[in-house]
């Protein structure tokens, strides 16, 4: 039969591929996802969600730039152009609202840009909404995930929610309520994990 | 051509959570079985690390390429069109779901296998959740009894027993069925914030007590104790204490020789002659096609697979699918009213709890009182209820993400502050709601979405149920006067919106005597295909207000002892 045919060449086509084969691919630098402009804009847009202040750095000084533009570059390059697309459209909007690029605009300004977005009343998007709460999103991943992925420099980001650091194995002590444990600055792929993963 | 390869004894299709039991009795009673798994071994020294990144925001533990390329669609409603969810909850590997799972190892209760009968002699039948299509169970929980035991022993759990032969024991849950003995091994080791809620539910009258687990609290059979470092859940065990199958059972039965494994090996059909016996498995090797004969063949994969894979197996004798000439495959299915179905509860604290590290539910404290039939319905307008559960570990971008419960904006440096001092402040709880099939609820092949087999993906039909939504909401209320009662400044209920895909199914392949509403018997085995055997959630006929995993394999263990006890009867049907 034809159909028996067809079947066959996709399953021949369909060999599973192991786990081991795709953490090698892993390897391999991806090339950059975005522009320096688009970098730029990137980077001011993450320092209002995580602005510099008392606190610690902000955003981009975590490199959590850096986190995103090679998650767009490789695990996440489906979603590239959407993105690009979120961008361009903030700038756009930026200029339209408030009269000047958005990395031109003082904080307030870009902030109510942020605002406008995030409420869903800025106009030029796919959906400003739902582009404001993923590019917030990455900015979290970056800030607080494992520096390997090229983001949370200086393990600022599990220093501001205090959080202590993974670590192989803790004691009883590691769980106690009510006092201060020491911040075990390790990635999960030893060191400090800079610029070691994608 | 597929290639035809030397007929085995028995196959067993998918070595996860319940098949990975299944192959141990079988190999020791000298049966040749051929393990067909879709996924591969994985190294916990490679694959399992303390990453959010990996394990949690993007899956890699659990997306392996099969189940990502047949994640089934979801619809509330048959006369909805179905989408295709973003997210798969299966996984193909050597131990399957027994790898990412929380290993919380609950035996059902009594209730549980006969709630229809037990409901009409208490309230009445018109307490019966309308339109459900709930039966008892064809077995008792005395009858599982020495099966559960086994496994609890065989897999390893740590846990602390609430009543023995009658004896009831405070310590653990008094409202648990008779057990003939002690736990291998005690509980998971407790911590300040558990012994905090334990106090605030002892405070309450209620009776908190750890639930049972299958990681090792001491080592257990050559394998480490529990390492807490608090990236269990999605991820497999970097020390192995997990009793992942991988590590447990299906190593035990490959020592015996009986048992081959053969992985990245997917499944595509089941063979049946023209008298309606079963001859073996289609699968598909490295772009090769393979036929497994076999005298008996269990499935055991997924809930969705199990029925999807014997729907797609059609043949002159069923010509609706393998077992399925009583129209009762993929029907009286449903999802565990829990997290995942919107059965949440959030709350924040004004001191640090120190939540980061341990073992998820497994490192928890559980209420019982609100389950199952523990407390008089009258009046209530349901049947049921969940059980309540508050846990350990909390990963930093989930932490970071946190609700700010009003209390702060989204973004910027006041939500910088507010994360500073409250992301060590806050937690969740774990509820489990008893949840029972429904006309509506069901599972078939969707009639548009296909793999790139070109074969088509399940579709799931799950409509509304007011039974589940109101248990959900009290044992909701109970929760939150639990937090409340230790302290918590804020508490958000989620709003129970029911199961879409979830990591909880069950039915499709339902157990039962009668062959007009069930499709196994009491023993598993098909009513049409009497060498046909069904492993997995896809046999429970209700859920349990608890994690299904401990149940599926003492069932698996008593499928498969069954087969080789009555070997002739069964292979020679």
């Amino acid at each position: 039969m034809p159909g028996e045919i067809s079947r066959r060449t996709v399953i021949a086509s369909a060999a599973i591929v192991p786990v081991a084969a795709l953490t090698a691919a892993a390897q391999t630098p991806p090339p950059s996802a975005l522009s320096d402009a688009q970098l730029r804009l990137l980077a001011a847009f993450v320092d209002r969600i995580i602005p510099k202040d008392e606190l610690g750095p902000s955003a981009s000084e975590c490199d959590v730039p850096i986190y995103i533009n090679r998650s767009l570059g490789d695990y996440l390059a489906a979603e590239k152009p959407a993105f690009i697309e979120g961008l361009e459209a903030t700038d756009a909007f930026a200029r339209r609202s408030q009269e000047r690029a958005f990395i031109e605009l003082t904080p307030d300004k870009q902030d109510a840009v942020l605002t406008a977005m995030e409420s869903g009343n800025a106009e030029g998007f796919a959906n400003a909404r739902v582009f404001f709460n993923r590019a917030r999103r990455l900015a979290l991943e970056g800030m607080f995930g494992d520096p390997y992925y090229g983001g949370n420099k200086n393990f600022a980001g599990w220093d501001l929610i205090q959080y202590p650091g993974p670590r192989l194995a803790t004691t009883a002590a590691d769980q106690k309520m009510g006092v201060d444990i020491k911040p075990y600055h390790h990635s999960a792929y030893g060191g400090s994990g800079e610029n070691h993963g994608h | 051509m597929a290639i035809n390869l030397k007929p085995v004894d028995v196959a067993v299709v998918g070595l996860g959570a319940a098949g990975g039991v299944a192959v141990l009795p079988l190999a020791r009673a000298g049966l040749k079985v051929a393990g067909i798994e879709a996924g591969t071994w994985m190294d916990p020294a490679k694959d399992f690390k303390p990453d959010e990144i990996h394990n949690n925001v993007r899956g890699l533990v659990t997306t392996v390429p099969k189940a990502k390329q047949e994640i089934p669609t979801f619809r509330t409603s048959p006369d909805a069109k179905a989408r295709q969810a973003a997210t798969h909850p299966m996984m193909n590997a050597v131990g399957g779901t027994s790898i990412h799972y929380h290993a919380q190892s609950w035996r059902l209760k009594p209730w549980d296998f006969k709630t229809r009968s037990e409901t009409i002699k208490r309230y009445g039948a018109s307490l019966l959740p309308k339109g459900s299509t709930l039966e008892d169970w064809p077995v008792s929980y005395e009858e599982l009894e020495p099966f559960y035991d086994t496994v609890e022993h065989e897999v390893g759990v740590s846990g602390k027993a609430g009543n023995i032969q009658g004896t009831l024991d405070p310590a653990g849950n008094v409202y648990e069925g008779p057990r003939q003995r002690e736990y291998p091994m005690p509980p998971l080791r407790t911590c300040d914030y558990l012994d905090h809620m334990h106090k605030a539910a002892q405070s309450l009258g209620w009776k908190p007590f750890h639930a049972p687990a299958a990681i090792n609290s001491q080592p257990y059979r050559g394998r480490a104790a529990c390492a807490y470092h608090g990236y269990c859940d999605r991820g497999g065990c970097h020390v192995r204490a997990k009793n992942s199958t991988c590590f447990t059972t299906i190593p035990e039965a490959q020592k015996t020789k009986n048992v081959t494994v053969f992985d990245n090996a997917q499944v595509t059909r089941i063979v049946a002659d023209a008298s309606g016996k079963v001859t073996g498995v289609l699968y598909i090797r490295g772009g090769q096609e393979y036929f497994q004969p076999a005298k008996v063949v269990l499935v055991s994969s997924y809930t969705y697979e199990n029925t999807r894979l014997l729907l797609l197996s059609k043949s002159k004798a069923y010509p609706n699918g393998l077992s399925n000439n009583h129209g009762q495959v993929g029907k009286h299915y449903f999802g565990h009213w829990d997290a995942q179905a919107g059965v949440g509860v959030t709350a924040l604290f004004p001191m640090d709890i120190n939540t980061w590290y341990g073992a998820m539910l497994s490192q928890g404290v559980t209420v019982d009182e609100w389950a199952d039939d523990t407390f008089d319905h009258t009046g209530l307008g349901f049947i049921g209820g969940a059980s309540l559960c508050t846990y350990m570990e909390k990963h930093p971008i989930a932490a970071a993400s946190m609700s700010t419960f009003g209390r702060a904006p989204a973004w910027g440096s006041k939500w910088k502050q507010f994360v500073h001092e409250n992301a060590g402040r806050f937690t969740g709880a774990y509820l489990q709601t008893n949840s029972f099939p429904y006309e509506n609820t069901y599972l078939d092949l969707d009639p548009d979405v296909k793999d790139p087999l070109g074969d088509p993906v399940c579709r799931v039909t799950s409509g509304p149920k007011e039974n589940e939504t109101r248990a959900a909401v009290y044992a909701q209320n109970k929760m939150e006067a639990w937090f409340r009662a230790a302290g918590a400044i804020e508490v958000i209920k989620g709003q129970p919106f029911g199961p879409a895909l979830s990591t909880h199914t069950y039915g499709g392949t339902r157990m039962g005597d009668n062959p007009e509403t069930n499709v196994v018997d009491r023993w598993g085995f098909s009513h049409e295909a009497l060498n046909l055997g069904m492993l997995g959630g896809s046999v429970f006929g209700t859920s349990g207000a608890r994690n299904p995993t401990l149940t599926m394999q003492a069932l698996a263990w008593r499928t498969a002892e069954h087969l080789a006890k009555n070997w002739k009867s069964i292979a020679g049907a």
